[in-house]
């Protein structure tokens, strides 16, 4: 037979002893030496080394234990009103000897003569006089004086951030109004994600026409005006904790039905999902176990990202006077409350002011974090 | 061999993929009117360019795409009609895949012994153990080990990778695997493994194989017969010796043309035929509806009735000489 390749005599001639197999019998591979690790660990390895989002993560973590902590211990309660001590300045023991948090209130424009009527001045209120000077030749001063004494509240007495308009203790009602601001923004946000997912799976999944039908139905949702939804809501079913989240879940979910049917798209064309589905995995199967998994570093990402958003939504909604039933507190009604009286008693917006902002920027590294260690090749992205 | 009835056998098998609407409609005929049978226990190899069809052939088959119009049947039984729950079920229990992309094929969220257990669990193992035992089972007919089970893919080399792949493939028993160029994706060192590995299961499981790649010296190597496809026909099916000892039609001349001489001394005299349609056919090639014709036993050749008279004389001259 003619040799197909032509090969030199010598070549041809080699004898078959010198040549060895590259590749005997079975193959056995070698056991690795290094630990499982899976796509979770893997993660958390990463969040762990960025000191930004454990700095925020630990924040957020603080928040939350004063929440459920500090109303339980400051000895009032959210609701509770004493006008006999309304406006109180912040009074905390240990610092009021340092001058600070001392229960302190710079009173203007009062006669200097009254100063000495026990009536108006009662025996040790006054601390110091701040300015004296004459208006329409009347002695008048600005005189600093120890407030809780002043309107003759016992020196046991302290409120840690003073007290509101009514003579309830800002401090309980503040991390009263965390606790529900967090539980309204949480139970929203989850309920977007919910909803959601399904509503995204199913539209990226199927495609075609039930894409297109459903896509424009969401479409259709988002051109509603997002507040005189929630007025319908508060007219429809009262002012409340159940009809905000409904409010802000009503067409809130249409960002991450967007997400998700974005990632099936992406993901469901890929050969691992055709194998599955070679193999005879059922729809659902493959939406839930073999795609689903892959979407969850966006997912997580959007809801940490959502949190402060439907948060600062909550406190926009207080604010424009559509926040939930008094005497329930929350960051928002704080803030609104406190807008009211602010050049008189600052001390009012300041503390929801701070913490409000803190929980945002908290919430947003540690969001920022998570999305690096959930998807390592979109860092630094913003 | 030659008159065994065929396993899998497709008729006319057209996949015509559509896009637009009205007056921008285009229809791209991935695979047309495509006619072939492989045999029990036969690996039928199926070349070509890339985009000629060859894994859309594949696909379709398995029913990952629903085929145009055509008939494939499965040990008698069709299995390219309308899809029902019992037609899936046999579908999925006697044809497996296995894929081009070793990285890509196999889901990153889930561990070795998941991705190849899922075809034990969706058919209603519910015992862990009995997973465990029959992935461990498998993974070791691979090649793999056991502690390999509890690893994720990303661990795993292209050619470890690929033989997951293999393994999940065959943990259901089928009996016929469709692997769509299971080595290009490999380096050369790997290639041989894996294709070694395949042929041992082959051998040990019975299995029908239909090999999809465009190495024509592997596909050579592997298979029984080969078929040749350009432009979603396929335009020539023989056994795997007669396809290179006398390739009949021009693209699969020019096809073989392309294979580099290991000779350093023929590869420099080595000349590349290309191929032109409308040089290295007769006028009614594109007129008349060529089909695919037997031009002597088990080799067959897409062609005109004038062409079928040229191709019989190449056939008798080759024999003479």
């Amino acid at each position: 037979m003619l040799d197909p390749h032509n090969l030199p005599d010598e070549i041809r001639d080699l004898p078959d002893a010198g040549f060895e197999l590259a590749q005997t019998g079975e193959i056995k591979d070698e056991v690795f030496h290094t630990k499982p690790i899976g796509f979770y660990r893997d993660a958390l390895q990463r969040l762990r080394k960025s000191k930004a989002s454990m700095v925020s993560f630990w924040i957020i973590v603080i928040i939350i234990l004063l929440a459920l902590i500090v109303p339980n211990i400051t000895g009032y309660t959210y609701m509770e009103q004493d006008t006999s001590k309304k406006n109180l300045p912040p009074k905390i023991p240990g610092l009021e000897s340092l001058g600070i948090a001392d229960g302190s209130q710079i009173l203007t424009n009062r006669r200097r003569d009254s100063l000495d009527n026990p009536d108006r001045f009662p025996e040790g209120s006054v601390i110091r006089i701040v300015r004296e000077y004459e208006l329409s030749g009347v002695p008048v001063v600005d005189v600093m004086v120890d407030y809780y004494t002043f309107v003759g509240v016992d020196d046991d007495v302290y409120h840690w951030m003073g007290t509101d308009y009514l003579g309830r203790d800002l401090c309980t009602r503040l991390f009263q109004g965390t606790r529900v601001s967090l539980l309204i923004a949480f139970f929203a946000v989850l309920i977007r994600i919910v909803i959601g997912v399904i509503y995204g799976a199913i539209a990226g999944y199927y495609g075609g026409k039930v894409d297109f039908a459903m896509i424009h139905f969401a479409e259709v949702m988002d051109g509603l005006p997002y507040v005189v939804v929630t007025i319908l809501f508060m007219i429809l079913l009262g002012a409340g904790m159940f009809s905000i989240i409904l409010a802000m879940t009503v067409t809130g979910w249409i960002g991450t039905s967007r997400l998700i049917r974005a990632q099936f798209y992406r993901f469901k064309g890929r050969e691992y999902v055709l194998a599955a589905r070679t193999l005879g995995v059922t729809d659902r199967k493959l939406i839930f176990r073999h795609i689903l998994p892959n979407t969850i570093g966006p997912l997580i990402t959007k809801a940490m990202i959502e949190i402060p958003g439907a948060i600062f939504s909550e406190a926009f909604l207080a604010y424009i006077g559509l926040g939930i039933k008094p005497p329930n507190p929350s960051i928002g009604i704080l803030l609104s409350n406190g807008q009211s009286v602010l050049l008189q008693y600052p001390y009012q917006t300041l503390f929801p002011a701070v913490l409000i902002s803190v929980l945002m920027v908290a919430f947003n590294l540690f969001a920022n974090g998570l999305r690096d260690a959930l998807d390592p090749t979109r860092r630094g992205e913003d | 061999m030659a008159d065994t009835p065929y396993l899998l056998e497709a008729r006319n098998l057209c996949q015509h993929f559509a896009s637009g609407r009205g007056g921008k409609r285009l229809t791209v005929k991935a695979v047309d009117d495509v006619s072939f049978g492989v045999r029990p226990a036969e690996i039928f190899g199926l070349v070509g360019e890339s985009g000629c069809g060859k894994t859309t052939t594949g696909r379709t088959i398995i029913r990952l795409y629903d085929p145009t119009s055509g008939t494939v049947t499965f040990d008698g039984r069709e299995i390219s009609g309308g899809m029902t729950r019992g037609l899936r079920r046999y579908l999925t229990d006697n044809i497996a895949m296995i894929f081009q992309d070793p990285i890509e094929s196999l889901n990153p969220r889930m561990t070795v012994e998941e991705i190849v257990g899922e075809g034990l669990t969706i058919r209603g193992v519910k015992d862990k153990a009995e997973v465990r035992r029959r992935v461990v089972e498998m993974l070791g007919k691979v090649g793999l080990t056991n502690e390999h089970a509890t690893r994720y893919p990303h661990e795993f080399s292209g050619g470890q990778r690929q033989r997951i792949g293999i393994a999940r493939a065959i943990i259901t028993h089928p009996k016929m695997i469709i692997a769509d160029e299971p080595v290009s994706a490999l380096d050369v060192s790997v290639q041989a493994q894996v294709i070694n590995l395949l042929n041992d299961l082959k051998e040990e499981m019975g299995l029908t194989i239909l090999f999809i790649a465009h190495n024509l010296s592997v596909v050579k190597y592997f298979s029984d017969r080969i078929g040749v496809m350009y432009y979603g026909h396929l335009v020539e099916i023989a056994r795997g010796d007669d396809l290179y000892a006398k390739p009949l039609h021009p693209y699969t001349r020019a096809l073989l043309s392309a294979i580099p001489e290991p000779n350093p001394l023929t590869e420099k005299t080595r000349r590349r035929i290309d191929y032109d349609p409308e040089r290295d056919h007769k006028e009614d090639y594109f007129s008349g509806n060529p089909v695919m014709t037997e031009i002597e036993p088990e080799h067959f050749v897409y062609c005109t009735p004038s062409e079928l008279e040229l191709y019989r004389d190449q056939v008798r001259g080759k024999a003479d000489a």
